[in-house]
C-alpha cells in the first residue's frame, strides 16, 4: 500500500545531510519533500491458504514455546540468591478480569479486583551499567499477541528470549541478587495473600474534557442572568502582581489514558490453578486491560513477615501449592455460616 | 418345667456369652429375646420383624424438581472474560453446598435468619415479601418488605453473605411483575406479612402458582409514575386511581420501537442450559 510521508532536507554548511547523520552537530532545516512509503502488512501479498498456514504455524510454535519451562537456547537456569535486607524482587504483568465481593471472618464486606497473570515471561536482563548505573533491571512481558503486527526490532528481542511476542513490556528495577534468566515464566504465586502491592495501569481514556469533569471545578449557575458561561473555568490567577498564569494551572485538556498507580493494595487470595490474584479495592484501567504489579514501596506495608518467594516462584522447585491460597481474615465459602459471638 | 429351666439356663449362659463378646447391636439381642420368648410361649411359625423406624430428615428442605436456574448465575452481557464468571460460579456453588438457597421469585414470602451481634440470641429473623431480586454473581441481593407496627420496613439481603444462617420459603408464588417496588405506594394490607406465619406447603414439580392479584394504590402522588409504559406494570388496579385520560397521557412516554431493537436482544437460552447443567452436576457431587 502506498502512503505519503515527509522527508526532511537538512543542511550543515553548503552540504545537504541525511536525517540519520544529523544527530550530533547543529543542522538547519531547509525544507521537506514528499516521499512514498511502501509498507505492507503480512497478509497483503499472500494467498488465503498461505495466510491460514502462517497463522496456524505461528500459534502452534508459540504454544510449544510457552509450554517449555526454560529458554530453549541455553538450558541451565541462573543461580538463585537468598533474600537480604533491602533487596527488591521482580513484579508481574497481569490482565484485569473484573470485580467481585468478598467477606471477612467478622462479616465485613469488601470489593476486590480479580487480576489474571496470562503468559508472563522475563524477556531481557539489563545489568546495572546497561540500565542507569544504580540498579539492575528486568524487562518483563505480559499477554501474548500475534507476531504479524510487531516490528522487526521488537521481534528480535522476543526471539532472543525464546518467547512469543507480548502486548505489554515493562521494566522492573531490581536488586542484583534478584535477577532472573530471560525466558522464565512468572506465575501468580509470586505474590502471597496478606502482601501489599502497587498497581500501575493506563486509566480509562475520557478524551479532551472540560475543567468541571477533569478538575472538579464548580462552574457557574444555570440561570439568573449568566450569559454563555455555565461550565467555564472562570478566573485564571491572582491578577496584576504576578501578571501571568502560573505553570500547571488546571485547564481543560486530555483526561485519562495516562499511567496511574494505585498504592498499598492488599492481596486477599491467590488462585494458583488459573493464576488469578484477588486484590483489594479498585484498580485503574478498564476490564481486560494489561497492568503492572509490583511489591509496595510504602514503608508501613512491608512484607518481610510473609516470606514471599525470592527471586520468584518456580513450579519445579517449590512443588505444588494448594489450588487456592487465602488470607487469614478471609471467609472461605466452604466453611459454615458465620455466627458472630 | 425342668425343660424350661434348662432352656432358661442355656438362655442365661448364652446371654452372658453375648455380653462377654460385647455385642453392641441391641436390636439383635432384643430380636433374639423375642424369638426365644415367642418360641417358648406360642407356636406361631411366622416371624414378624419389628417395623424399621422411618427417618424423615426435616433439616434439609427438599430440592426442587423443576428446572430452575437462579437468575444471578446468568452472566450479564459485557465484554468480560468468561473465566471470571466461571470462577465466581465455583464460589457460589461452594456456598450453596453449605447454605441451602431455595427457589423463590418476586412475590414469594421468605423468612431469613441472619447472625447479628446486636440482636438478642444473636440471630435476627425477618419475614417479608420479596419485592426485588437484583445483582449478578456473588453480589446478588433480594429485598424483603413487611409492615411492622404500622411501619413499612424493607431489608436488602445479600444471598451469599456468610452471616445468613437460613433462608426459608414460607409461600412460593409468582406475581404478574418481576419488580414489586410499587407496593410502597399500595395500601398497607398488600405488604403486611404475619411474622409467625406457618410455611404453606407447595409442590416440588409442576408450575409455580401465579398470583394474579391487582393491587389497590394509595392516592397519588406516588414515588414513581407507575402508570408509565417503561415500568410495564401489570399488577396495579389503575382504573381505581387514574382516569382514562391520564392513562392515555402516560402512553406519550411509550417507546414502541424498543421491542424491535435488535441490538438490545440478549438471548440467554443456550447459556442458561449450559450453566444449569454445570450447576446441577457440581451440586450433586
Amino acid at each position: 500500500m502506498a502512503a505519503w510521508s515527509c522527508r526532511f532536507l537538512l543542511q550543515r554548511g553548503p552540504r545537504l545531510i541525511s536525517p540519520r547523520a544529523a544527530a550530533e552537530s547543529p543542522v538547519q532545516l531547509v525544507g521537506c519533500v514528499r516521499t512514498v512509503k511502501t509498507t505492507t502488512w503480512f497478509e497483503e501479498h499472500l494467498t488465503e491458504d498461505n495466510q491460514e498456514y502462517m497463522r496456524k504455524s505461528m500459534a502452534e510454535e508459540y504454544r510449544t514455546q510457552t509450554a517449555e519451562k526454560l529458554n530453549p537456547l541455553k538450558d541451565e537456569p541462573w543461580q538463585r540468591h537468598e533474600w537480604t535486607e533491602g533487596s527488591r524482587r521482580v513484579g508481574l504483568v497481569a490482565v484485569k478480569l473484573g470485580m467481585a465481593p468478598i467477606w471477612t471472618k467478622t462479616g465485613e464486606k469488601h470489593a476486590v479486583t480479580m487480576l489474571q497473570v496470562q503468559d508472563c515471561h522475563v524477556i531481557k536482563c539489563l545489568s546495572k551499567e546497561e540500565h542507569d548505573g544504580h540498579t539492575a533491571a528486568l524487562v518483563v512481558g505480559g499477554k501474548n499477541v500475534s507476531p504479524f503486527h510487531r516490528s522487526e526490532q521488537q521481534m528480535e528481542m522476543f526471539r532472543n528470549a525464546g518467547v512469543p511476542p507480548k502486548q505489554k513490556i515493562t521494566t522492573f528495577k531490581v536488586s542484583d541478587n534478584a535477577i532472573i534468566k530471560p525466558g522464565t515464566p512468572l506465575y501468580a504465586a509470586h505474590f502471597r495473600p496478606g502482601q501489599y502491592v502497587d498497581i500501575t495501569a493506563k486509566s480509562i481514556g475520557k478524551g479532551f474534557q472540560g475543567v468541571m469533569k477533569r478538575w472538579g471545578f464548580k462552574g457557574q449557575p444555570a440561570s439568573h442572568g449568566q450569559t454563555k458561561t455555565h461550565r467555564r473555568p472562570g478566573a485564571s490567577g491572582p491578577g496584576g502582581d504576578p501578571a501571568k498564569v502560573f505553570k500547571g494551572k488546571k485547564m481543560p485538556g486530555q483526561m485519562g489514558n495516562m499511567y496511574v498507580t494505585a498504592f498499598g493494595l492488599k492481596i486477599w487470595r491467590v488462585n494458583t490453578k488459573y493464576n488469578v490474584l484477588y486484590v483489594n479495592g479498585s484498580v485503574p484501567g478498564h476490564r481486560n486491560c494489561v497492568l503492572k504489579i509490583r511489591d509496595t514501596v510504602l514503608p508501613t506495608r512491608g512484607s518481610t513477615l510473609l516470606n514471599p518467594p525470592f527471586p520468584t516462584y518456580f513450579t519445579e522447585e517449590e512443588g505444588d501449592l494448594a489450588e487456592d491460597l487465602y488470607d487469614d481474615d478471609l471467609f472461605i465459602h466452604t466453611e459454615p455460616s458465620l455466627t458472630l459471638t | 418345667m425342668a425343660a424350661c429351666s434348662k432352656r432358661l439356663d442355656k438362655f442365661i449362659v448364652s446371654l452372658r456369652l453375648l455380653r462377654n463378646l460385647q455385642v453392641q447391636n441391641e436390636r439383635s439381642i432384643s430380636t433374639s429375646l423375642c424369638r426365644w420368648a415367642s418360641e417358648n410361649d406360642s407356636e406361631t411359625p411366622n416371624f414378624v420383624p419389628p417395623s424399621k423406624p422411618v427417618i424423615i430428615d426435616k433439616t434439609q428442605a427438599a430440592a426442587t424438581m423443576r428446572k430452575f436456574l437462579s437468575p444471578e448465575f446468568i452472566p450479564p452481557r459485557q465484554r468480560t472474560n468468561p473465566l471470571k464468571f466461571s470462577i465466581e460460579r465455583k464460589d457460589m456453588i461452594r456456598r450453596r453446598k453449605i447454605l441451602n438457597i431455595p427457589e423463590f421469585y418476586a412475590g414469594s414470602i421468605l423468612a431469613v435468619s441472619m447472625a447479628d451481634p446486636n440482636a438478642t440470641g444473636k440471630i435476627n429473623r425477618f419475614v417479608g415479601i420479596c419485592i426485588q431480586r437484583g445483582g449478578k454473581g456473588l453480589g446478588a441481593t433480594f429485598v424483603l418488605r413487611n409492615i411492622i407496627n404500622h411501619q413499612g420496613v424493607e431489608i436488602c439481603y445479600e444471598l451469599y453473605n456468610p452471616r445468613i444462617q437460613k433462608i426459608e420459603v414460607l409461600k412460593l408464588e409468582k406475581r404478574l411483575d418481576d419488580n414489586l417496588m410499587y407496593l410502597r405506594d399500595a395500601l398497607p394490607e398488600y405488604s403486611t406479612v404475619d411474622p409467625d406465619m406457618k410455611p404453606v406447603p407447595f409442590s416440588l414439580t409442576g408450575e409455580v402458582p401465579l398470583n394474579e392479584l391487582k393491587v389497590k394504590m394509595r392516592p397519588k402522588p406516588w414515588s414513581k409514575r407507575w402508570e408509565r409504559p417503561k415500568f410495564n406494570i401489570q399488577g396495579i388496579r389503575f382504573d381505581l386511581s387514574l382516569v382514562p385520560k391520564q392513562m392515555e397521557h402516560a402512553q406519550k412516554w411509550a417507546q414502541p420501537w424498543q421491542e424491535y431493537d435488535m441490538l438490545k436482544e440478549y438471548d440467554t437460552s443456550k447459556l442458561e442450559q449450559q450453566i444449569l447443567s454445570e450447576v446441577q452436576q457440581e451440586m450433586s457431587k
